[in-house]
């Protein structure tokens, strides 16, 4: 499930967003850093 | 090229320690994150149509410094995700080598913390295998250094004879390789020279033993082999100093939130998050602090 969360908010970020790719690293690097 | 293969002997000391150590787990899991790293960069630029370049060994350090930051308790699979995922979406994503953002080692290393978060515990102790706090668990529970150090000496800590991941806990072994690397050129000094400094002068300020704070963690194995990443490292003098502080700064004040407020947050190292958080600053310290040219 949190394998798949991280996947999911990378790609929606890269694809909303949309070189897209940096913010969605940003925000998976902050999602991760997901209050456990 | 040279500076990659540099790198692999660098880091001999801390594998060969860790075989010591933890014997076949710690040679299971140095394998599977060479193998899962490398496959991972070949697969993703075979099916991009990119040349492959898992030759240059770029790769293959990434596997191993992200093996050596995992615990014997790591599931090879969960290993092999995450340098997986710390390939492709650390370095490959936006076009590889000299384009990432990130460290690819301490990316798949965020990632292995939240996805594997119930596989990292227990802690082992090196050799006899019997699980034990680390050093910076006492300290969270206690919140004193001193409470540690009845239980583990200083000696421990710098040979080696504390619980932890496999490639952190012999600070001698990664001080003879870092050395290596300073003594070569392969790394810029004034990154380890900084983070190690500041945490130096915090642990005093805060009235800890400052060897304790040095030796605990893997500050070591990140302010050595991870911050030093010429990639996602600054350029210059000036922006390098300031990277290592910004480390140091975040790496202690980690420490000291995790046991002032024992509860609010688990996780006693912040060697990972410092690092990668300083990685965003990058761009913007290699824009503002070239040093200005000398008139001819």
């Amino acid at each position: 499930v949190r394998l798949i969360s991280v996947l999911v908010v990378m790609t929606a970020v890269g694809l909303g967003w949309y070189v897209a790719k940096t913010s969605a690293l940003v925000v998976t690097f902050l999602y991760m850093v997901m209050v456990a | 090229m040279k500076m990659m293969y540099g790198m692999l002997i660098a880091l001999t000391p801390a594998v060969l320690y860790s075989l010591y150590a933890y014997r076949l787990q710690a040679l299971l899991l140095v394998l599977t994150g060479i193998l899962s790293a490398v496959a991972a960069e070949a697969i993703y630029q075979k099916v991009t149509g990119k040349k492959v370049t898992v030759k240059d060994g770029s790769a293959a350090i990434t596997g191993t410094l992200l093996a050596l930051a995992v615990s014997t308790s790591t599931p090879l699979y969960a290993l092999g995700i995450s340098a997986a995922f710390g390939i492709i979406a650390g370095k490959q994503l936006l076009g590889g080598v000299g384009k990432n953002l990130f460290n690819p080692a301490l990316f798949g290393r965020l990632f292995y913390l939240f996805v594997f978060a119930d596989s990292i515990l227990p802690w082992r102790r090196p050799v006899d295998m019997t699980t034990a706090a680390t050093p910076l668990e006492i300290l969270r529970e206690s919140g004193e250094a001193a409470a540690a150090l009845d239980v583990y000496s200083v000696a421990d800590m710098f040979l080696g004879r504390i619980p932890g991941t496999i490639g952190e806990i012999s600070a001698l072994a990664l001080l003879l390789g870092a050395g290596f690397l300073i003594y070569k050129k392969y790394v810029r000094w004034r990154i380890p020279a900084s983070i190690l400094a500041t945490v130096l002068v915090l642990s005093i300020v805060a009235g800890q033993n400052p060897l304790f704070h040095l030796f605990a963690g893997s500050l070591i194995l990140g302010s050595c082999f991870m911050a030093t990443d010429p990639m996602t490292s600054p350029r210059y003098p000036k922006g390098q100093l300031i990277f290592g502080i910004g480390i140091g700064l975040i790496i202690m004040s980690m420490r000291w939130w995790g046991w002032q407020t024992p509860g609010v947050y688990e996780f006693t190292e912040g060697t990972t998050f410092a690092i990668l958080a300083m990685n965003l600053a990058v761009p913007y310290l290699n824009s503002k602090l070239k040093p200005a040219r000398k008139k001819s």
